[in-house]
């Protein structure tokens, strides 16, 4: 196992009751009873969970025909606590965009997954791993389509970056009035902007 | 060219010329007279003794000789010059080009007939104004200076003291150097038969009130009048004499905190189209009194807050043209669906950033525009900022908006999920359901709209003219599915796109009806562009503006440089290449970039 530091991601709060986890996450403390955990899993969508743990192990591409497994089913618990090996490598892996061979993979570090008695290392750099966390920050309720849009492909990271270099452009004639306006806040009266006005 | 004699040609007889220079001058369409023109030569001819008005789209796709050559007795004349993306900051180089000079001159020597002359986005000197007035200032009726600029207010004064027949004059948003308010006077003193005076959002500040006065005095038929800021209170003279006045923007409101001074403005009788500057809620009902008369209403440069849109809206059952920014929000959209039934153009900006600056509720999201949709069902035009969007509105519109020819959508990058992307179906919903769409414009973000969604964009938009498209598709297979459709797209502005050079050379050449395109951030190859040479054809300019460093402000008030992609501008010219580059704007030249 490497040395480097685990990020540690408890996404439903097992932690508690794994008292051999080396360190507590920082951010994942809610208190849940075991009948949330399993209400909050039947509402997860296998499709996002799939792209998480995709996005997780860029490194593992399965055939995309595994990837229709999922459209109907509903999430497949491993439900033995005791399974040393998680079934994880069964779920349908959606392929990401073939990698130029040019591109040097960032720097990976495990990210552990603590789920139902069951424990999943990923090498994940660290920008899938922020991604990753952030959702479980975000709670288990969002839509697959938000978090689908959350997660950066090559070609959403590409799209960035032309966005930062291109935001949405102002007209000139509107730019000149909210700058004027700012001036005229200051200058003419104590114009304050109160929405709760009657 | 066929020959034949047309009395000749025809089924049975065909018509006498007579008969057709009769005929001729009451057709008006553009392309009605383009087919006219094709028939025969002696029809191309009489087109061209008989056509009254041309607009050129790009000043650089022909030449003054040749317009001058087919067209002698032109009597209006409309141009453009620079790209659309003029109008924001620091996407084309001020000096980019379209200079006026060379087609004044022209005009000067050759077009007698000629009284209209409108040039949008162009580079205007004061000695081609100068030259205006002094060759052609008894007969011109109508100069417009559109989002022009390079010129003074001394080129101003020549117009104002020799064109005594001018019945419209309009600056708006042109960059005109002020010098004094000398050219005011002049219009005033000299001219008894101006009705649209026109200097919005030009600055000037040094229009005298005695000039204003001058000019309701001497210009009985005064209709339209839109002015740069000034008091209100100093206008309540002007409005009492100015009794013809229908059309009225500008003014400013300095004394915002002594409201009650503002009642002493009595508007005249007739007036149906306003827009008073710096307008807050708190003078608002000087409207009042005649708000159900108003046809038109710019609240673009106001200062008021959500509810205060819904409360005037609700006053004017009669509007039919609405300009705002997006602080009317969702509420006041659905006041505008229940009290403005006749609407029929709604362009909303994007306001301020800075959540202090604007109302809360001023966001406009899928919940206004179905609102909108199913209570404006006379819409033309909608040009809308969102902060969020669903399928679902788009297919609204698609279902209730049967007479939208003008569909532009910009979605906000303030929210950082949207509810529902990507927009594919709507899209489509949209497009195959308002038949009667020319203008199309979508700019959204990555995931907004898939391969398939831009491949719908080319199967169904059948009439469309135009297109900006923004941050769509995914990869180069959406946009040449895209470019196999669009049979109509005459004109494509594209930005901050994945695309190849190579898929937009291949597309180029796809669109059949393409005479004009421009592309602002795509994925650039490092090969010198020379993917673009596979677009590389007779009468096909291609132009680059290469990346460059733009000073700018950002968001904390330092001087930075920002960034700015390459821009590719290609269009047809009968005039071949142009030869008034600026530094910044360099020819695709193929020797070259072969050689490179």
């Amino acid at each position: 196992m490497s040395r480097v530091a685990a990020v540690e991601l408890d996404f439903f709060a097992m932690g508690k009751e794994n008292k051999s986890s080396p360190s507590k996450p920082k951010f994942l403390n809610r208190q849940r009873s075991f009948r949330d955990i399993q209400s909050a899993i039947s509402k997860i969508n296998p499709e996002l969970l799939k792209s998480v743990i995709a996005s997780g192990s860029a490194a593992k591409k399965t055939t995309p025909e595994n990837g229709n497994q999922f459209s109907n089913k509903s999430f497949p618990v491993p439900c033995t606590p005791k399974q040393e090996q998680p079934s994880f490598t069964a779920l349908p892996l959606y392929s990401p965009l073939p990698r130029p061979s040019s591109e040097i993979l960032p720097e990976t570090a495990p990210l552990t997954i603590f789920y139902n008695g069951t424990v999943a290392v990923f090498n994940v750099p660290r920008d899938k791993a922020e991604n990753i966390l952030k959702l479980a920050e975000k709670g288990i309720s969002m839509t697959s389509a938000e978090l689908m849009t959350d997660l950066k492909t090559d070609q959403q990271q590409l799209f960035e970056t032309l966005d930062e270099d291109l935001p949405i452009a102002r007209r000139k004639s509107l730019q000149r009035f909210l700058e004027k306006r700012k001036g005229r806040l200051t200058s003419v009266s104590p114009y304050v902007f109160n929405a709760g006005r009657p | 060219m066929n020959n034949l004699n047309c009395s000749g040609c025809g089924v049975g007889g065909g018509m006498s010329d007579v008969v057709l220079e009769c005929v001729m001058p009451y057709i008006h369409d553009p392309r009605d007279r383009d087919a006219v023109s094709l028939v025969c030569r002696r029809w191309y001819e009489l087109d061209a003794i008989t056509r009254r008005h041309v607009t050129i789209a790009l000043c650089y796709s022909t030449s003054p000789d040749r317009l001058q050559r087919r067209f002698k007795h032109l009597e209006s004349l409309k141009m453009k010059g620079k790209p659309r993306a003029a109008m924001f900051f620091n996407l084309i180089p001020e000096d980019w080009g379209g200079f006026v000079t060379p087609w004044v001159n022209e005009i000067a020597e050759s077009f007698n007939c000629l009284k209209s002359l409108h040039f949008r986005r162009m580079i205007v000197k004061d000695s081609d104004l100068e030259l205006l007035a002094s060759s052609r200032g008894r007969v011109l009726e109508v100069l417009k200076l559109d989002k022009c600029s390079g010129f003074s207010t001394d080129g101003l004064s020549h117009i104002g003291r020799s064109c005594r027949q001018l019945r419209t004059l309009f600056l708006e948003e042109s960059g005109i150097a002020e010098k004094d308010g000398d050219w005011l006077h002049e219009l005033a003193t000299n001219n008894t038969v101006l009705q649209t005076l026109n200097f919005y959002m030009t600055d000037l500040t040094k229009v005298r009130l005695e000039d204003l006065e001058l000019l309701a005095k001497n210009c009985r038929s005064l209709v339209s009048l839109k002015i740069s800021d000034f008091e209100l209170l100093e206008l309540v003279g002007f409005f009492r004499s100015a009794s013809a006045i229908e059309e009225f923007c500008g003014g400013s409101f300095n004394e915002p905190d002594q409201p009650g001074k503002y009642a002493a403005v009595i508007f005249p009788p007739k007036l149906c189209r306003l827009g008073l500057t710096y307008m807050e809620k708190n003078v608002m009902s000087i409207v009042f009194p005649f708000a159900s008369l108003l046809k038109k209403l710019d609240l673009l440069y106001v200062l008021l807050g959500t509810e205060d849109h819904c409360v005037l809206v609700q006053r004017c059952p009669n509007l039919e043209v609405l300009e705002t920014r997006n602080v009317i929000g969702d509420r006041g959209l659905e006041a505008l669906a229940q009290s403005c039934k006749r609407l029929k153009r709604l362009r909303i900006e994007r306001g301020a950033d800075e959540q202090e600056m604007e109302d809360v509720d001023g966001r406009v999201s899928q919940r206004g525009l179905i609102a909108l949709a199913q209570g404006c069902l006379e819409i033309e035009y909608i040009a809308v900022y969102v902060s969020d969007i669903t399928n679902a509105a788009l297919e609204h519109l698609g279902a209730y908006s049967k007479n939208l020819n003008d569909f532009r959508l910009v979605l906000l990058d303030q929210e950082h999920m949207i509810t529902d992307l990507p927009l594919d179906n709507g899209v489509r919903a949209l497009l195959s359901g308002c038949e009667k769409l020319q203008r199309f414009g979508l700019y959204l973000r990555p995931g907004g709209l898939s391969d398939v969604g831009l491949g719908y964009i080319g199967q169904y938009s059948r009439h469309v003219r135009w297109m900006i498209l923004g941050s769509v598709g995914e990869s180069d297979e959406g946009l040449l599915a895209f470019s196999t459709g669009c049979p109509s797209l005459q004109k494509l502005e594209m930005r901050a796109c994945c695309f190849t050079e190579s898929a937009l050379a291949r597309a180029a050449l796809q669109l059949t009806s393409l005479r004009y395109l421009w592309v602002h951030g795509y994925r650039e190859t490092s090969t010198g562009h020379r993917d673009l040479l596979t677009m590389v054809r007779p009468f096909w300019n291609i132009e680059l503006i290469p990346s460059r460093k733009v000073p700018t402000v950002n968001n904390a008030g330092q001087n930075v440089f920002d960034d700015n992609p390459a821009h590719i501008l290609a269009y047809y010219s009968l005039a071949g290449p142009r030869t008034d580059f600026p530094d910044t704007v360099k020819p695709l030249d193929p020797a070259k970039v072969v050689a490179a």
